[in-house]
C-alpha cells in the first residue's frame, strides 16, 4: 500500500503522493472481466506500441491505447476507468488491424467503457449523444447546413433514416429503454447538474 | 514367431514415481496393489526413479527371482526410456523385447494433474493393457545391416559445406548436392558478418575452394534430389542433374573434347544478347542467359538459363575450340548409394510485401535487409555505394524496422523470432555510420536480442557510434509522393509518444522462413517438420542434429532460424552424428518386421501393392506362390498386416493377438 505522509497541506500532499505500483493496487478480476466482455486476450499484449503508433487520436491527445492494455494486464481498475482518455478512442480499429499479437485493443477499450458506465463514469457528451439518439435516431441529427448541402447535391433534404421515417423511432427508443440507456443517461446528467 | 503360451506368462510390474511428476497426481501404491490382482502378474513393485541404477536393478533382480517372462514398467514414454528398460530386462537374462511400457506420465499425470482419482484409474487401465501385451511378447533379435561408407549433404550453404568438409576429412566419401549453380548459399550474399565485421566472402571463399578441391567430396551443383529409397546405411538417392548447357573440363574430356570444357572465361556471356535479372543480386543487377552469379562462384562453370535462352548460338561460337556450350543438354538422372544424409536446406526471406503497412514493393525506398547487404557490398550492383532506388541519391536518415513479420501472431506473419535480425541490423547501422558521413541510423525495435558471444558488446559499440534506438514496433510507413521520402509511424514506448520520422530509406529486417525446397525434400527423406515448417529435430535439447528418421540429420537454419556460428556448430554436430553409423560399419534395425505365415498365405499379392516401402514381393516356395519380406526395407508400419484378408502376415512386436489382447484388456476391464 502506498505510504501516506502528512504534509499539512492538501495540495502538496497530492503533488507528492506515493505513486509506486503496489500489489494491492491491482485487481486481477478486472483483467478477467475486461477479457470476458472484450473477447480478446489482453494479457497477451507485449507492449510494442503498434496500437498507439497507428492511433489517429494519439498524436493530438494524451490517449495511449498501449497504456490501457498495460493497465488491464496489471489490473489497475481505478486508474483505467477514471482516466478521461478512455473516451478518446474513435473505434477506427487501426490498432486491431495491425496488432502483431492479433489482439483487438479497441475491444479492450470498449470493455472498459462498459465497466466504467456500470459505475456511472461516462463523459457528459456521450450521454447527450444517447439523448439525441433517443430523440431523433441520430447521434448527430440533421441540421440546416446539412440540409442545404444535400439540396445542392441534388439529394432529398432528409436522409433515408428516422429523419424521413419517424414512424420507426419508437423501435429505437424501445431498444434504448430495454437497456435503460436513456434512463441512466438522464439520471447521470441530472445528478451532475 | 511361435505364439507364447499365455498360461505360462509370468509378468513383473514396476511403477515409477518419477519424483512427483507421477506420484504427485497418481496413487502409486493403489496402482501397485491393483497390478498384483491382474492375471499373470507375479510381482509388483514401485520406486522413486525406475530409470536410476537401483530402479533398473530391481527389474533385473525380479526377473531372476521370480523367473519372469515379461516386464511392464509404468512410467514415462518409450521414446525417453524404452532403451533403458530394455537394457535392464536384458541384464536380468530376458530377451529385451519382452519389455512393455505403460505411459502414465506424459499421457496421464501431466495432462490430468488436477484429477488425481481419475488419473489413478486411468493408470490402472494402462498397466492392465500393458500386462496383456507383455503376456504375449516373444523373443526377437534385431537385424544388423551393413552401412554404405558414403554420405550425402543436401544444400551447399555454409552449413552444408562445413558438414561435407568434416565428413570428407573423416575419410568418408560425401556427395554435396546444391540446387543452384554455385555453392556458398546465403552467406555469400552478405557483405560483413557480426560481431567481428569480417568480410563474409573473404572467410567463405576459402571454404568454397576447400570443398571444390577435396578429393572426398563429389560436388553436384545445379542438382536436386528427385527420389529417396531405402533406410539408414543403404539409401538410394536419385538426383536430377539439371541441364546446365555447359560442360565442365571433365565432362568435355569424357566426350572426347581434348582440353575443352568451361574455363570460366566469360566470352559466352559477353556475346549473349539475352538480359535477365540476377537472382543472386535479388534482381538489382542484370545477368545474361548464360551466366555465373558472381566472380567467386565455385565451381567456376557457366550455366545456361534455358527458360531465357533463345538458342542463337553466339555463345557456342564464342566458346570456340573449348566446345563447352551444349545447347541441346537435357536433365540427367543418377542414383547414388549413401549410408547417411544431412539436410542443410537453409532459409528464404518471408515475402514481407504481405504486410501492407510496411509498403515493401509499393514504395521505392523501402528495401529488405538482404537487398541492403547487396547494396552495401563492394562487389554488389552499386559497388558498395548505398543508394536510394528512387533517385540514386545517398540516403542520410535510414530507419531499420526490426521484427518485420517476425514475432507476429497474425495470419500474415511468423510467430517465431528470426533470431539474427537484431544483430545484422546493428551491423547495418555501423556500416552506414562508417560509409556515409553524417548518416544517422534509427533502429525501431521491441527488444534487442544480443544473446551470442560478444553480441551484447557489439550492441554497446553501435550505440556508442551514434545509432538511435527507438523502442517501438513500426505501425505503418507512408511515402511522400514527391520526394519519395518515407514517414515511419510508431510509438516511442519509452516516451509514451507517437513518432512520425521522415527518413530517406527504410530497411525491413524481414522474417525468414524455410526455403522453398524444404517441404519437398523433407518428404523425400521422411523428416517431420514443426507447425511453421522448420524441420523437426529428434529432441530439441538432447538430439538437435538428429531426426526421427534414422540416418538423416539436420544442419543449419532448416531446423530453425540460426546465425552463422550456430549453423556451423550444428553442421559439425550433424557431420559427427552422420559419421558414427558409417564408422561403426553396421546398424541394428529394430526387429519390427512383417513376417509371412506361409501356410496361411494365398499368394494374392495384394500386400505387395500396399507396401509403401517396396519391401514385399511374391516368390515360389514349395510349389506355391507366397509373399516374402525384405526385412531391411520393412519399417513395420503394419499396412500389410492390417490389410491381409487371410490373416497371413505377422507383425513382429505388434502382432494381431497382442493388440487384440490389449483391446480386450481395456474393454473387458481385466475379465478374460
Amino acid at each position: 500500500m502506498a505510504v501516506k505522509k502528512d504534509y499539512m497541506d492538501q495540495k502538496l500532499a497530492e503533488k507528492l503522493r506515493d505513486r509506486k505500483y503496489y500489489a494491492p493496487d491491482s485487481n486481477p478480476e478486472f483483467l478477467k472481466e475486461v477479457e470476458k466482455i472484450g473477447q480478446t486476450p489482453a494479457h497477451m499484449c507485449y507492449q510494442c506500441g503498434t496500437c498507439t503508433g497507428s492511433c489517429p487520436s494519439a498524436p493530438r491527445s494524451s490517449y495511449r491505447i498501449r497504456l490501457f492494455m498495460r493497465k488491464a494486464v496489471l489490473g489497475l481498475e481505478e486508474e483505467a476507468l477514471t482516466d478521461p482518455d478512455l473516451w478518446l478512442c474513435t473505434t477506427c480499429y487501426s490498432c486491431t488491424d495491425r496488432c502483431p499479437r492479433d489482439l483487438a485493443p479497441t475491444d479492450t477499450i470498449m470493455a472498459m467503457r462498459n465497466l466504467a458506465f456500470r459505475r456511472d463514469i461516462v463523459p457528459r457528451n456521450f450521454l447527450q449523444t444517447v439523448q439525441l439518439i433517443y430523440k431523433s435516431g441520430h447521434g448527430v441529427p440533421n441540421n440546416d447546413a446539412n440540409r442545404a448541402a444535400r439540396k445542392r447535391l441534388g439529394l432529398d433534404e432528409e436522409p433515408e433514416t428516422t429523419h424521413k421515417y419517424p414512424e420507426y423511432l419508437p423501435g429505437i427508443q424501445k431498444i434504448l429503454d430495454h437497456y435503460r440507456l436513456k434512463e441512466n443517461a438522464d439520471r447521470i446528467l441530472a445528478e451532475g447538474e | 514367431m511361435a505364439e507364447v503360451k499365455n498360461k505360462e506368462a509370468r509378468i513383473g510390474v514396476f511403477v515409477c514415481h518419477c519424483g512427483t511428476n507421477i506420484a504427485g497426481t497418481i496413487d502409486i501404491e493403489a496402482v501397485k496393489e491393483y497390478a498384483k490382482t491382474i492375471p499373470n502378474v507375479v510381482v509388483a513393485d514401485n520406486y522413486a526413479y525406475m530409470c536410476s541404477t537401483p530402479g533398473q536393478n530391481k527389474i533385473a533382480d525380479a526377473i531372476k527371482e521370480h523367473n519372469l517372462t515379461g516386464v511392464v514398467v509404468a512410467a514415462c514414454t518409450p521414446r525417453l526410456h524404452e532403451p533403458t528398460f530394455r537394457n535392464a530386462t536384458a541384464a536380468g537374462g530376458l530377451n529385451p523385447f519382452r519389455f512393455e511400457m505403460a505411459n502414465i506420465r506424459d499421457q496421464n499425470s501431466w495432462v490430468h494433474m488436477h484429477q488425481p482419482v481419475e488419473a489413478t484409474e486411468k493408470a490402472k487401465d494402462a498397466v492392465r493393457i500393458a500386462v496383456a501385451k507383455a503376456s504375449l511378447l516373444e523373443d526377437l533379435v534385431p537385424k544388423s545391416v551393413p552401412v554404405e561408407k558414403t554420405a550425402m549433404v543436401v544444400g551447399g550453404g555454409v552449413g552444408g559445406m562445413q558438414a561435407a568438409l568434416d565428413l570428407a576429412d573423416a575419410g568418408i566419401k560425401t556427395y554435396l548436392v546444391e540446387k543452384s549453380p554455385t555453392i556458398g548459399g546465403r552467406m555469400s550474399q552478405l557483405d560483413k558478418t557480426f560481431p567481428t565485421l569480417d568480410c563474409s566472402q573473404c572467410i567463405l571463399t576459402p571454404k568454397m575452394v576447400d570443398v571444390y578441391r577435396n578429393e572426398n567430396i563429389e560436388l553436384l551443383t545445379y542438382t536436386e534430389v528427385e527420389a529417396v529409397e531405402g533406410y539408414i546405411g543403404n539409401f538410394d538417392v536419385t538426383l536430377r542433374k539439371k541441364a546446365r548447357g555447359v560442360l565442365t573440363p571433365k565432362e568435355a574430356e569424357a566426350r572426347g573434347i581434348v582440353g575443352g570444357g568451361c574455363t570460366g572465361c566469360g566470352d559466352c556471356a559477353n556475346v549473349c544478347p539475352v538480359i535477365k535479372p540476377n537472382p543472386f543480386e535479388l534482381g538489382m543487377a542484370p545477368r545474361k542467359a548464360i551466366y555465373i552469379y558472381h566472380p567467386q562462384v565455385s565451381p567456376l562453370i557457366y550455366t545456361v538459363d534455358f527458360d531465357a535462352c533463345v538458342k542463337c548460338g553466339l555463345c557456342v561460337e564464342a566458346c570456340g575450340e573449348k566446345k563447352a556450350v551444349d545447347l541441346e543438354a537435357k536433365d540427367e538422372f543418377i542414383t547414388v548409394k549413401v549410408g547417411t544424409a544431412i539436410l542443410a536446406l537453409g532459409y528464404d526471406i518471408f515475402p514481407i510485401e504481405k504486410k501492407f503497412e510496411f509498403g515493401y514493393k509499393n514504395f521505392d525506398n523501402v528495401i529488405t535487409s538482404l537487398e541492403f547487404e547487396r547494396l552495401i557490398c563492394a562487389s554488389g550492383p552499386t559497388g558498395g555505394h548505398l543508394v536510394r532506388p528512387s533517385d540514386g541519391e545517398t540516403p542520410k536518415r535510414i530507419a531499420f524496422v526490426l521484427c518485420a513479420g517476425s514475432r507476429d501472431n497474425t495470419d500474415t506473419g511468423k510467430p517465431y523470432c528470426s533470431r539474427f535480425c537484431c544483430m545484422y541490423s546493428l551491423k547495418h547501422a555501423h556500416q552506414i555510420i562508417e560509409k556515409i558521413p553524417g548518416a544517422v541510423p534509427y533502429i525501431f525495435y521491441m527488444d534487442i536480442r544480443s544473446f551470442g558471444k560478444m553480441y551484447e558488446e557489439f550492441y554497446y559499440r553501435i550505440q556508442n557510434e551514434g545509432a538511435k534506438f527507438i523502442r517501438g514496433r513500426v505501425a505503418n510507413i507512408t511515402e511522400d509522393p514527391v520526394t519519395k521520402n518515407l514517414h515511419v509511424n510508431a510509438e516511442d514506448t519509452l516516451l509514451g509518444r507517437p513518432v512520425d520520422l521522415e527518413v530517406d530509406m527504410v530497411v525491413l529486417a524481414a522474417a525468414i522462413q524455410p526455403s522453398a525446397e524444404t517441404e519437398k525434400t523433407r518428404r523425400l527423406f521422411g523428416v517431420s517438420c514443426s507447425q511453421d515448417g522448420w524441420l523437426l529435430e529428434a529432441h530439441p535439447k538432447l538430439n538437435p542434429c538428429g531426426t526421427t528418421t534414422a540416418g538423416v540429420y539436420l544442419a543449419g537454419a532448416c531446423q530453425g532460424p540460426k546465425d552463422i556460428p550456430d549453423t556451423v556448430a550444428q553442421a559439425e554436430g550433424a557431420a559427427s552424428a552422420a559419421s558414427i553409423p558409417i564408422h561403426k560399419g553396421e546398424v541394428e534395425l529394430e526387429p519390427y518386421f512383417a513376417q509371412c505365415i506361409e501356410e496361411k498365405c494365398a499368394g494374392c499379392g495384394m500386400c505387395v501393392y500396399q507396401c509403401p516401402y517396396q519391401a514385399l514381393s511374391l516368390v515360389e516356395k514349395n510349389g506355391r506362390t507366397v509373399m516374402q519380406v525384405t526385412e531391411a526395407k520393412c519399417k513395420g508400419c503394419g499396412t500389410c498386416g492390417g490389410f491381409c484378408p487371410g490373416g497371413a502376415i505377422w507383425m513382429q512386436h505388434f502382432a494381431s493377438p497382442q493388440i487384440i489382447a490389449q483391446i480386450d484388456a481395456f474393454l473387458l476391464g481385466g475379465e478374460q
